[in-house]
C-alpha cells in the first residue's frame, strides 16, 4: 500500500516546475506582466493625473507647486458654468449624437445593401460588393477630407471655394458642410460598409431552412423579414452598432476636419485642444470619461450578444435560399446603388488627385493645374510651408519611411503577441491566468485612441520616463498595445479552431514546442495568422489620433504631417499626401492577398 | 514487457473530482478497455498514463518505472514514456500528407531517410493505405483517415498503444470491420493496448479485461464475460449487455446458508446461491439477463405483451408483469400480438441477487418457483 499525498500540500517546488514545464504557462506569466506595465500603469498614471496640478498653465493659475494634490480640474471641469458647459457639456454631447447618428446611418446603408446582395436578384452585385468595401480601407478622414474638398464655398469656414460651387455654383448651407451633420454621414457612410461585412456575412450563411419553413407556412415575403430574418440578425445589428457608435465616440480626425473650422467641438477634439492650452488635468479627465463609457458599450454589448448569442448559430447546410425578385425595380436599385458606391469610392480619388494639382483652390481649368505640389523643386510661394513637391522632398520621404518602419515593427510586434497570447489563452483556457490574459490585451480596446494617447504622454512627461519623450520608441509602444486586442482576438479564434490534439499528437512523438508552432500550428492556420499581421500594418498606416500628441514634431511621421497642411492651409500638398497613402495602403492589401491569400476585408462576394 | 501500474491516482480540476483514488494494474500485452459512461473519467484517466493530463495526487508506474508520482515530484512528458496514442478525432496534421503524417515522428526521433521510407511503407502496406501515401487529409474518408492515424500512431513501435473512443466517427459496418481490423492488430503488434470506449458491446468484443468506471470511480475490472456474468453492482449489470438486465423488486421472507425465500411479482420463491447469503433481509433486486427469462408453456410467472421487436436472428419481446416491465430475448423470428398472455420462466444458474440499499450483489444462483 503506497501512501499518496495531496499534490496541493506538496512542496511549492514540485508545483512551480509543473508550472513551468507548459510553454503556455511562461507565455501567459510574461504577457501578464507586460500588459500591467503598459496597460494598467499608465492608467494609474493617468487617473493619478487628474487630481495634480501641472506645469504652466495650471500653475499660473493655481499658484500651487507642480504635482500637489487637487480636485480644482473637477470642479472647474463640471461647474455647470459656461466654461463647463463649452468645454465639457456641449462636447460631450455633440459626441453621443455622432455616435447615434453614424451607428443608425451605417446600419442602415450597410444592412439594405447587404440585404440586397445576399438575397435579392440585384445585377451587378459583383462590382457594388467590391466597390463598397473599398473605402472601409481608406482612413475615415479621407471621407471628410472629400467632403470638404467637395462642398466648401465661400460662404462658410475659411471660404475656400469647393468642387460643388466651382462647377455647379452652388453654396451649401453651413450645417450641411460643417458641424454634426456631415460628420455623421461620413462617419455613418465610412463603417457602413463594416455592417455590410458582418450582416452579410450572417444572412449569406444564414440557415435558408429557417426562412424556407416560414414560406411554407404561407408568410410572404415582408412577414418573413419581419418576423424572421431581423430577430435572427438583431445580435448582429446590435453589436455591429455599438462598435460603430464606439467608434464614432471616439473619433478623432472625422471632428478635426469637419468641426474645427467652425469651432464645433467633440470630446476628443476637446480633449486635445484642453492638453493643448495647458489644462491637462481636465484633458485627463474627458479621456477618463471616454475609457468609462467605452466599457459601458463593451458591457452592454456582451449583455445581449451573450445572451443571445444562439440565435446566429450557422449551419449553411441548406441549399441557397431562393432569390427575391426585384422585378421592375432591379434596374432602377442597381444603378442607385452603382451610381452611390462608385461616388463613395471612387470620387474621393479623383477629387485627391485633382486638389493635388491645382494651384488655386476652386479653379479647375487646365491652366490652374500645376504637379508642383508632387514635384516641384523650388518655388518661392510655397517656401513657408514647403520648398520641394512632396515626391522630391526629403521631410515626406522620411516621414513616409518612418511610417512605414513603424507600420512594420508594430505589426512583427502585434502579430507575433496576438498569435501567442491566442495560443497561451486556449491551451488554459478557463485558468483564472489565461481570462486575466486575455481581458488585459482587450483592454485598450475600450480606450479611445486619442485617450490612450493622452496616458502616454502622462507618462512621457513624467519625471521617470523623460527618456520616452518624442521617441519612436513610444509610438511604437502604444501602437503595439492600442493594435493588440484585435490581433489577439484573432489569435484566440484561429487556435480554437486547431483542436488540442493536433498538437498532442505531436508531443507523444516528442515534437519541443518551438517546432510544434513553427511545423504544425503556423502552418494550419497561415492565412488568419498573416491578416493578423496585415492588419496592424494598415492601421499603423491610417492612425493619425494616437500619434498626434505623441510625436516630437508635427512632419514626423506622414499621418501627422497630413494634419499639419490642413491645419496651416496646404490644402494641395495635404490632398496629395492623403492619395498617396491611400495608395500604399492598396497595395499592401493587394500584394499581401497576392501572396497569401489573406486580405484585409474579405467581402462577402454576389 | 511493460506492466502499467496506477495507485492512488486522483485528478481534480477545481471542486470537480474526475477521478478518485485509482488503482489499477494493466498486464502485459492485455487488450483493457476503459468503459463507461460520458463524464465518468475514462478518457481523463488514458490522458493522465499517457502523460497528456497531470493528475492531483498518485503514482503511475509504466515496465516498473514510476512516470509520475506527486511524492517524488517525478513527472515524465509523454514522449518519455514510450506510447502510442490514437485520438478520437483521429488529429491528423491537415497540412501534411499521408507520407508526412506517417514519417514526421520518426523525423523527430532522427531516424535516416532510407529507414524512414522503409518503415512507412511498410505501415501503408500493413493498413492497406498505399495509394493514398501522397493525398492530404481532407482528400479521404473517416475510415482512411482512422487507418492512417492508427499507421501514424504505430511507426515508432510504441510498448503501449492507447487509443480514445477511435471508432466513435465511424459508420456502423466500418466500425464493425475496424474492431476486426485491431483485434488482429494487437495480436500482430504484441504490445499492450489501453482502449476507452462507451459502447459496451466494444468492449466486450474487444478486450482481455475491462474496467468499468462511473463518476471517477472504478466499479469493476474484471474480464468481459465476468462483468456480464457476475456484475458487481447494479450500476455495472444495467451498464453492461444490450438488452438491459431484468431488475425485479424482491423481498427477503427468511435466509439461511446458501438459501433464501423471496417474495417477487406476487408470488414465493426460493434463490439457491453458489456461495453461503450473509445475513440479507429486507429489499432485494433480483438481476435476470433478458435470455435467462424464456417464454415456456409451463413458466409461473404471467406476462402481457406489450411490444415485440423483431430483429432477425433474435426477438426481443417486452412484457408487463405484476406492475413491473420485463424483456425476454426469444431465438429465431416471432411476433406476439399486443396484450397476448404468455407463460415466462426464470433459468439458469447465473440470476444476480443484490441488496437494494447498497446496490452491491450479494450472490448468483438459482431460482426455483
Amino acid at each position: 500500500m503506497v501512501h499518496t499525498r495531496d499534490l496541493r500540500h506538496e512542496p511549492w517546488r514540485y508545483r512551480l516546475r509543473a508550472f513551468v514545464s507548459k510553454p503556455a504557462n511562461l507565455l501567459l506569466v510574461f504577457f501578464l506582466i507586460v500588459l500591467v506595465v503598459l496597460s494598467l500603469l499608465p492608467m494609474a498614471t493617468m487617473l493619478s493625473n487628474m487630481f495634480t496640478v501641472h506645469v504652466g498653465t495650471e500653475k499660473k493659475l493655481l499658484r500651487l507647486p507642480v504635482d500637489s494634490t487637487t480636485l480644482w480640474h473637477f470642479r472647474k471641469l463640471f461647474a455647470g458654468d459656461e466654461w463647463s458647459q463649452v468645454n465639457f457639456w456641449q462636447p460631450l454631447w455633440n459626441s453621443l449624437i455622432v455616435a447615434l447618428g453614424s451607428g443608425i446611418l451605417g446600419i442602415a446603408v450597410g444592412g439594405t445593401v447587404a440585404w440586397f446582395i445576399t438575397r435579392s436578384d440585384l445585377k451587378c452585385k459583383k462590382f457594388i460588393s467590391a466597390v463598397f468595401v473599398f473605402p472601409y480601407m481608406m482612413p475615415a478622414w479621407t471621407l471628410a477630407l472629400f467632403w470638404t474638398n467637395m462642398f466648401q464655398n465661400s460662404q462658410v469656414g475659411g471660404g475656400n471655394i469647393g468642387m460643388v460651387e466651382s462647377i455647379f455654383g452652388v453654396c451649401m448651407p453651413e450645417w450641411f458642410v460643417y458641424g454634426l451633420f456631415p460628420m455623421i454621414v461620413v462617419t455613418g457612410l465610412h463603417y457602413s460598409p463594416f455592417a455590410y461585412l458582418l450582416i452579410g456575412g450572417i444572412l449569406k450563411n444564414m440557415d435558408a431552412t429557417l426562412e424556407e419553413s416560414a414560406t411554407i407556412l404561407k408568410a410572404n415575403r415582408a412577414t418573413i423579414i419581419r418576423r424572421v430574418t431581423i430577430p435572427i440578425v438583431m445580435p448582429a445589428i446590435l453589436s455591429t452598432f455599438l462598435l460603430i457608435f464606439s467608434s464614432g465616440f471616439s473619433s478623432y480626425t472625422v471632428p478635426v476636419f469637419l468641426g474645427s473650422a467652425v469651432k464645433c467641438y467633440t470630446l476628443s477634439t476637446k480633449m486635445r485642444a484642453l492638453i493643448q492650452a495647458g489644462y491637462q488635468g481636465q484633458g485627463y479627465i474627458i479621456a477618463f470619461v471616454s475609457i468609462l463609457l467605452g466599457c459601458l458599450i463593451l458591457g452592454v454589448n456582451q449583455h445581449f450578444t451573450g445572451k443571445r448569442k444562439s440565435f446566429t448559430t450557422v449551419t449553411g447546410k441548406s441549399g441557397q435560399v431562393s432569390l427575391v425578385k426585384l422585378r421592375k425595380a432591379n434596374w432602377p436599385i442597381s444603378i442607385v446603388l452603382i451610381i452611390f458606391t462608385a461616388f463613395f469610392a471612387i470620387m474621393p480619388l479623383i477629387s485627391f488627385a485633382l486638389e493635388s494639382v491645382i494651384r488655386q483652390p476652386g479653379n479647375y481649368s487646365l491652366s490652374n493645374m500645376t504637379l508642383h505640389f508632387w514635384i516641384g523643386t523650388e518655388d518661392s510661394a510655397y517656401e513657408t510651408g514647403m520648398i520641394a513637391g512632396i515626391l522630391l522632398n526629403t521631410t515626406m520621404w522620411s516621414a513616409l519611411l518612418r511610417q512605414v518602419l513603424l507600420a512594420l515593427v508594430v505589426a512583427a510586434i502585434v502579430g507575433t503577441c496576438g498569435m501567442l497570447i491566442g495560443y497561451a489563452c486556449v491551451r488554459r483556457r478557463g485558468s483564472r491566468l489565461s481570462r486575466m490574459v486575455e481581458s488585459l490585451a482587450f483592454f485598450p480596446y475600450l480606450m479611445p485612441a486619442m485617450a490612450f494617447a493622452t496616458i502616454y504622454l502622462a507618462v512621457a512627461t513624467s519625471a521617470n520616463f523623460k527618456f520616452l519623450y518624442g521617441t519612436f520608441g513610444v509610438l511604437v509602444l502604444v501602437a503595439s498595445i492600442k493594435f493588440l486586442p484585435f490581433a489577439s482576438r484573432s489569435g484566440v479564434n484561429s487556435m480554437m479552431q486547431i483542436a488540442p490534439e493536433i498538437e498532442e499528437a505531436a508531443v507523444i512523438f516528442g515534437v519541443p514546442w518551438r517546432t510544434r508552432m513553427t511545423r504544425i500550428l503556423f502552418p494550419i492556420q497561415k492565412s488568419s495568422i498573416i491578416s493578423g499581421y496585415l492588419l496592424p500594418v494598415i492601421s499603423v498606416m491610417r492612425e493619425v489620433a494616437l500619434f498626434t500628441l505623441l510625436v516630437p514634431y508635427a512632419r514626423y511621421l506622414l499621418t501627422t504631417m497630413l494634419f499639419s497642411f490642413n491645419e496651416t492651409g496646404y490644402a494641395q500638398y495635404g490632398s496629395a499626401v492623403t492619395l498617396l497613402i491611400i495608395l500604399i495602403i492598396i497595395l499592401i492589401n493587394f500584394v499581401t492577398n497576392k501572396l497569401t491569400g489573406a486580405s484585409f476585408d474579405k467581402g462577402i462576394g454576389g | 514487457m511493460p506492466e502499467i501500474i496506477l495507485q492512488h491516482v486522483t485528478k481534480r480540476f477545481d471542486k470537480f473530482v474526475a477521478v478518485q483514488d485509482l488503482d489499477l494494474q494493466i498486464q502485459d500485452r492485455g487488450f483493457i478497455t476503459l468503459l463507461g459512461p460520458s463524464g465518468c473519467g475514462k478518457t481523463t484517466t488514458l490522458r493522465m498514463i499517457a502523460g497528456l493530463e497531470t493528475p492531483t495526487s498518485g503514482r503511475i508506474l509504466i515496465d516498473g518505472t514510476p512516470v509520475f508520482d506527486s511524492e517524488k515530484g517525478i513527472n515524465l512528458p509523454p514522449n518519455k514514456r514510450d506510447i502510442g496514442f490514437l485520438f478520437q478525432n483521429y488529429a491528423l496534421w491537415p497540412h501534411m500528407t499521408v507520407y508526412e503524417n506517417i514519417a514526421f515522428g520518426l523525423e523527430m526521433l532522427k531516424w535516416d531517410k532510407a529507414r524512414i521510407r522503409k518503415r512507412v511503407d511498410e505501415l501503408l502496406a500493413l493498413l492497406k493505405i498505399e495509394q493514398f501515401e501522397k493525398r492530404y487529409p481532407a482528400e479521404l474518408s473517416g475510415g482512411q483517415q482512422q487507418r492512417v492515424a492508427i499507421a501514424r500512431t504505430l511507426a515508432p513501435s510504441p510498448k503501449v498503444l492507447f487509443m480514445d473512443e477511435p471508432l466513435s466517427n465511424l459508420d456502423a459496418k466500418l466500425r464493425q470491420e475496424m474492431r476486426t481490423e485491431l483485434k488482429r492488430l494487437h495480436s500482430d503488434t504484441n504490445s499492450t493496448f489501453v482502449y476507452v470506449t462507451h459502447d459496451q458491446l466494444e468492449a466486450m468484443t474487444l478486450s482481455t479485461k475491462v474496467c468499468l468506471m462511473d463518476t471517477g470511480v472504478l466499479q469493476q475490472y474484471a474480464p468481459p464475460l465476468e462483468i456480464y456474468g457476475h456484475p458487481a453492482n447494479l450500476f455495472v449489470a444495467e451498464f453492461v449487455g444490450n438488452p438491459t438486465m431484468n431488475f425485479i423488486p424482491a423481498t427477503v421472507k427468511s435466509a439461511s446458508g446458501n438459501r433464501a425465500s423471496l417474495s417477487l411479482l406476487g408470488h414465493d420463491a426460493t434463490f439457491a446461491a453458489k456461495a453461503p447469503l450473509d445475513g440479507i433481509k429486507g429489499d432485494v433486486v433480483l438481476g435476470v439477463r433478458p435470455e435467462f427469462l424464456p417464454i415456456q408453456p409451463d413458466g409461473p410467472l404471467r406476462g402481457k405483451t406489450y411490444s415485440t421487436l423483431p430483429a432477425g436472428m433474435e426477438t426481443t419481446v417486452k412484457l408487463t408483469c405484476g406492475g413491473a416491465m420485463l424483456t425476454s430475448v426469444v431465438f429465431g423470428c416471432v411476433d406476439y400480438a399486443v396484450d397476448t398472455e404468455l407463460p415466462l420462466s426464470i433459468v439458469g444458474d447465473n440470476i444476480a441477487l443484490f441488496d437494494k440499499a447498497s446496490g452491491k450483489s450479494v450472490g448468483f444462483g438459482s431460482v426455483t418457483f
